[in-house]
């Protein structure tokens, strides 16, 4: 038989007619549509049982509490907790992203030594014994050598358990060169100290308030407790309440207040005085709680007259009026200082100014007025025994010099460090821990930061992300994410109440780090006995438990443990610096003919922890575009200087000069340009980095005579086309 | 073309001029039997051989006898497929619900040796396969079914719940899916409820219990979100 | 942990609380929401929220707007004045949710592939990704660019798919998404019914992700049909003239076009007011021409 062409392709038909009427190509087809809408690169999340676990957030000062939805185990989202007295439910946009740090290309996944030089980003893996030797080992050269006081620690936050562990730490190994990165609780230390002659922090009873007046304060970019903020902002819409927002730029808290008075920036001190003066001439002040009343009064009158106040602010006499008007005839109102959210704004003027107006009101201690609390007291360990070798080391002065002249009621100043250490003295940093804190981001004059961190010939941190002050370690030592460990959250940040929140594991470990409690108690612990000595627990958890007491239970039942019957540190208010200097803006008016100042915004997380990729995409096409970072300018100004929207220019100040774009805007000050914080990364990873300008290389820190705190609120500047 | 014409002319002359030789004969019964190789041969394939090839098979980790363990509980099928509180099914149980029991062996079998000691004392998840289970775009809700339905678990599941050896795992490779999901018959013609569980047939079944609402504007039918997320 | 068996309510016990307009003998619900601009503070916490609640991808380049993907995003409004006189506000637009007239939406009018649909029993507008195949047509047809095209491949970096949820499908690149006002939540609350005999999902059982983070509480989401729900006291909807709020306070977004939204805004500021539609420089706020058709 010859198989010949009609016979193939009859063979070819029948066989296409009986694949026709088989299943095969229909079912094919079919399957191949199910297959493209599954392909193996799109994730299935595994289903299960549905729990939700309680924490405290730690990313901000706020402490708002938490809940944890997990499925299966995995934690899918973060809420807030609905019943808690710090944000009943709400939660911001940096809380709710918490899962991003959680897991993520940043974070640091087990203990690393350098390898290469600094700043390459070579890291070779280590074991934890390895690391915590090679780290007992340097501190315990430099001990022998006598010269313990030469290592500094840096901590995020000043409150807790784990920053007490670290501050013993450096009591029994003989350095009194602990140091906290700023934030509102140094400016609230001062005042107590400086204005009350007092030990505390200050509290604000806003819910009850019925006038605001804000100097400054983000009530909505970032001050305080944010989401309490946010909640007392809405109660104050629902009962009507006036809130005045002085500050040279429209804020969110300027556009949501019921009047924006735009300022000359850096005089917000000035204009508190006018209105306490116009309060005392207008016989509207309560001079119950201030000593020395008599006194001052007169000069202050004088000093402060409206027309004076109005030259020097750019506020006109009619608006100065108003606000005392509105100030004084209140029943219970309060006045906040603090630019932004408060951190970095340390002159003693501006903040004896705003607590003297709050004392002329008569809202001390009051229902809906300003507070002197004591700090939490909780943590009541037994001193520390120190040997010789620490005594010698901790009778060194510190090397900031805080506690010394205006600095005397306050224990660190950050901000004088790396000029210290670039001009050795009094003596050179041998080793610097880092917990918490990203120094070479946060401080103003980033440049010197950077120098001063080069000359240190050792430096660790503990940081769990790959940040920009991680980049620049020797050794690190990664510590939990606040999801995977037990901690105690202190809340101070402008409650008058006393909060503590728990912080509890709500997955394990998801790499192989350590809690930094753990890694200081047991590093003390291969450092003979006399620092052993000093940590008698078996391991943070039991340290933990032991120092709540009796808050423990409270604490694992609710999340939180709350006192609300405070007791007041203090009742009188003692003016100091009414006539102290302003503190001004560096440079010369003549080569920086405009004023930059920084601003925060909610949106941009610009302390320890960075922008996640969600906060990222919340950030507008005006901030960031692309690479560049944008800057916030008069459309008067702009035209003046030949700049249209968008246009690329060279933003030039006496400490550094960068790239931006432009983006014009009407509510800001002729002649003031912002720059938002928190930008201008690089480290991290691509969802972060290189994104806009870090401000901090654009301004270095201002120290108020006064107060020996970093006050610069922004720096001379001048802005060319490129 | 003259010349091929002629040619072909001759040729069709020649075979015209041979009637009833085998060729012709042949020729055509070739073209016959060659379609019907073809299309048998094609039948065959997409019948038979290609059900075989798309659908692979795996087995269980280990075999459960639901028969057996229905004799032990008193609950029936909710003693350990039940609601949770939630409002939310838990499908296939976890470890914790079978140690109440095996922390130990109960008995002689080889299964339930290798469980207890392969999966309860090394505390690991037993990775059951589920024959059921849904593509992801599916939201199927048991608590509308079971509870406001008040369907029998056998309605959807078969006897499943009284066999004593589980049956292979049977999946399509092409999507990755149960074969029960995608149709036991190769033709998609489903005997029982559990032999094709695509949406046409829960849209069958709806029909049939009468509850078919009409609250989506394109369809007329049920909004679309009440069965996909 | 080993939840008992809970018991399982007669037919009687759920049919309960029936209320006023009905469809075939189920209740009909309108879900919608009213969002006081007064008080949002445009902190960006509901467009979070909503992303961590339904699997929204991130890229390293979120800055070109056009095609970053955010269910709900919040917008800057100005009143145009020059300094001082310069006030802002921020607007939160998720999807408004359009019910035309009895249902036809722009997007769902459009759509070729059945993908997206509006459910007359719920008010919700869904969007099927597994039937969408990505011609965009929806997106055009939207007035409030609410909807968001998937131009590439999601990508979750070093163990944060982790953390996807599974009540959410995950999309992949060519399909169309954008917000649901997180309808798997009443697909839960739903179950959760059943299991407690209730006919009706209660108003606290549903509430989408951005209501329930708004830090100052300016969202409020239910049922606008139900006179019992928040939302329904606030914007007091009027059947009779489109959904019209009755609260002077209250205004749609581009209300002239007839799409019969869901999202009520409230500001106490005319201005604002003014901005949620083009109005004609003759036209009052809050009387806007119905279009011609």
């Amino acid at each position: 038989m010859k198989v010949d062409r009609r016979s193939f392709l009859s063979f070819v038909i029948g066989g296409a007619a009986g694949t026709t009427l088989s299943p095969l190509p229909w079912k094919l087809m079919d399957d191949s549509s199910i297959w493209s809408q599954m392909w193996p690169w799109k994730p299935v999340p595994p289903a299960g049982e549905v729990v939700y676990e309680d924490s405290t957030c730690p990313l901000c000062p706020g402490g708002c509490g938490i809940t944890v939805r997990k499925v299966e185990n995995r934690a899918v989202k973060i809420e807030g907790k609905a019943g808690h007295p710090i944000n009943n439910g709400g939660i911001c946009l940096l809380g709710l992203s918490g899962l991003q740090l959680l897991y993520g290309p940043t974070r640091i996944k087990s203990p690393m030594k350098r390898v290469g030089e600094r700043g390459e980003g070579k890291w070779e893996r280590i074991s934890w014994q390895e690391a915590m030797t090679l780290l007992s080992e340097k501190l315990g050269e430099i001990r022998d050598k006598g010269e313990a006081h030469t290592v500094a620690a840096i901590s995020g936050t000043g409150y807790g358990t784990v920053t007490e562990l670290l501050k013993r730490f450096m009591t029994a190994y003989g350095s009194p060169n602990f140091f906290r990165s700023p934030s509102m609780q140094d400016t609230d230390e001062f005042a107590l100290n400086a204005i009350f002659r007092s030990k505390g922090r200050l509290g604000y009873d806003l819910e009850n308030a019925d006038y605001i007046l804000s100097f400054g304060s983000g009530i909505l970019d970032g001050w305080g407790s944010p989401v309490r903020m946010f909640r007392a902002n809405s109660l104050w819409k629902d009962n009507q309440v006036p809130v005045i927002q002085v500050e040279p730029r429209l804020s969110n808290s300027a556009g949501k207040a019921s009047k924006w008075v735009a300022i000359n920036p850096g005089t917000e001190a000035d204009l508190a005085l006018g209105i306490a003066a116009l309060l005392i001439s207008q016989k509207m002040a309560n001079k119950g709680n201030i000593s020395g009343f008599r006194a001052w009064k007169n000069e202050l009158v004088q000093a402060y007259k409206p027309e004076t106040v109005a030259e020097t602010t750019g506020v006109p006499v009619e608006t100065i009026s108003e606000l005392a008007q509105g100030f004084g005839t209140a029943k219970r109102p309060i006045a906040l200082y603090g630019k932004g959210k408060g951190v970095g704004t340390g002159s003693l003027r501006e903040i004896a100014a705003v607590t003297v107006l709050n004392a002329l009101s008569g809202n001390l201690n009051k229902e809906g007025g300003l507070w002197a609390v004591s700090q939490p007291d909780f943590i009541n360990w037994p001193n520390v025994n120190t040997d010789q070798i620490a005594d010698a080391g901790l009778n060194q002065s510190r090397i900031d010099g805080a506690g010394d002249g205006p600095t005397a009621g306050i224990e660190s100043v950050l901000t004088r460090l790396p000029q210290k250490v670039l001009e050795d003295g009094p003596y050179p940093i041998q080793a610097l821990l880092v917990a918490g804190a990203n120094p070479c981001h946060e401080l103003p004059d980033t440049k010197s930061v950077k120098q001063a961190l080069g000359k240190i010939p050792f430096i660790v941190s503990f940081s769990s992300f790959h940040d920009e002050t991680a980049d620049q370690a020797d050794l690190l030592m990664p510590d939990h994410v606040y999801l995977e460990k037990f901690e105690d959250v202190t809340v101070g940040a402008g409650l008058v109440k006393e909060v503590i929140g728990l912080c509890r594991p709500v997955v394990s470990a998801q790499f192989n780090t350590k809690h930094l409690g753990e890694t200081l108690i047991a590093t003390a612990n291969m450092m003979g006995d006399a620092i052993a000595g000093a940590f008698p627990w078996e391991n943070y958890e039991s340290c933990l438990k032991e120092t709540l007491g009796n808050k423990w239970d409270s604490m694992i039942e609710n999340g939180y443990w709350e006192n609300g019957d405070v007791d007041t540190a203090a009742k009188k208010v003692r003016p100091a610096a009414l006539d102290a200097p302003v503190v001004q803006a560096q440079g010369d008016v003549n080569s920086f003919p405009l004023l930059l100042v920084p601003y925060d915004t909610i949106r941009i997380s610009s302390g320890y922890v960075g922008d996640t990729p969600f906060m990222v995409k919340t950030v507008s096409d005006t901030t960031i575009k692309g690479k560049d970072g944008f800057v916030e300018i008069n459309p008067q100004t702009a035209a003046a200087n030949g700049l249209t929207e968008g246009t690329l220019a060279t933003l030039a100040t006496p400490v550094g000069e960068a790239s931006v774009r432009v983006h014009l805007f009407e509510g800001i000050k002729p002649g003031v340009i912002a720059m938002a914080r928190g930008l201008g990364h690089t480290a991290y990873d691509g969802y972060l980095a290189d994104k806009g300008v870090n401000v901090n290389e654009l301004i270095g820190p201002v120290e108020d005579p006064s107060s020996g705190l970093d006050a610069a609120w922004g720096i001379r500047a001048k802005l060319d086309k490129a | 073309m003259g010349t091929l014409d002629d040619k072909a002319k001759e040729v069709m002359d020649d075979s015209a001029e041979r009637p009833g030789s085998g060729k012709e004969v042949g020729s055509g019964g070739l073209i016959i039997l060659f379609f019907i190789i073809g299309f048998a041969g094609s039948m065959i394939l997409g019948w038979v051989v290609f059900p075989k090839l798309l659908y692979s098979q795996k087995q269980q980790p280990f075999n459960f006898s639901h028969a057996l363990h229905m004799e032990e509980v008193d609950e029936g099928c909710q003693s350990c497929h039940y609601f949770r509180e939630d409002g939310s099914f838990n499908g296939i149980p976890k470890l914790a619900q079978c140690t109440d029991c095996h922390e130990e062996t109960n008995g002689e079998s080889e299964d339930e040796a290798l469980f207890v000691e392969e999966y309860v004392w090394k505390e690991r998840e037993v990775p059951w396969l589920s024959y059921s289970r849904q593509p992801d775009c599916v939201f199927f809700s048991h608590a509308a079914h079971v509870i406001g339905a008040e369907m029998d678990c056998s309605t959807c599941h078969g006897d499943h719940g009284e066999t004593e050896t589980l049956r292979p795992y049977e999946y399509n490779r092409i999507t990755q899916y149960s074969r029960d999901i995608w149709g036991k018959n190769i033709a998609g013609i489903a005997k029982n409820t559990w032999d094709s569980m695509k949406m046409d047939d829960c849209a069958r079944c709806h029909k049939e219990a009468g509850v078919m609402h009409t609250s989506s504007v394109q369809t007329e039918r049920d909004a679309c979100f009440v069965c996909h997320n | 942990m080993k939840e008992q068996q809970h018991e399982v309510p007669t037919k009687e016990a759920q049919h309960k609380a029936p209320v006023e307009g009905k469809e075939h003998g189920r209740p009909v619900m309108r879900y919608g929401m009213a969002i006081d601009l007064d008080k949002c503070t445009g902190c960006g916490a509901c467009m979070v929220a909503c992303m961590s609640e339904n699997n929204v991808p991130f890229k390293e380049d979120e800055s070109d707007k056009l095609k970053s993907i955010t269910w709900i995003r919040v917008y800057k409004l100005t009143n145009g004045k020059p300094y001082p006189d310069t006030e802002i506000c921020y607007l939160p637009r998720p999807c408004q949710h359009c019910e035309g007239h009895g249902g036809h939406s722009p997007c769902v009018s459009v759509c070729p592939a059945t993908a997206t649909d509006y459910s007359r029993e719920t008010g919700i507008v869904s969007q099927i990704y597994t039937r969408c195949f990505g011609c965009r047509y929806c997106m055009a047809a939207c007035p409030y660019h609410a909807r968001y095209f998937n131009w590439y491949d999601p990508v979750w970096p070093d163990g944060m798919e982790k953390y996807l949820s599974p009540d959410v499908s995950a999309r992949v690149r060519g399909v169309v998404e954008k917000c649901s006002f997180c309808y798997h939540r009443y697909q839960l609350a739903k179950n959760k019914a059943y299991l407690n005999g209730l006919h009706r999902v209660p108003e606290e059982d549903y509430q989408t992700a951005c209501t329930q983070a708004c830090p100052s509480g300016a969202i409020v989401f239910g049922d606008l049909n139900n006179p019992e729900h928040k939302v329904h006291q606030i914007v007091q909807p009027d059947p009779h003239n489109g959904n019209k709020s009755k609260n002077p306070k209250a205004f749609r977004l581009l209300e002239r076009l007839g799409t019969n939204t869901k999202v009520y805004y409230l500001s106490d500021r005319e201005w604002v007011r003014r901005l949620g539609d083009n109005y004609l420089a003759h036209e009052e706020t809050g009387k806007v021409a119905k279009a011609h058709h």
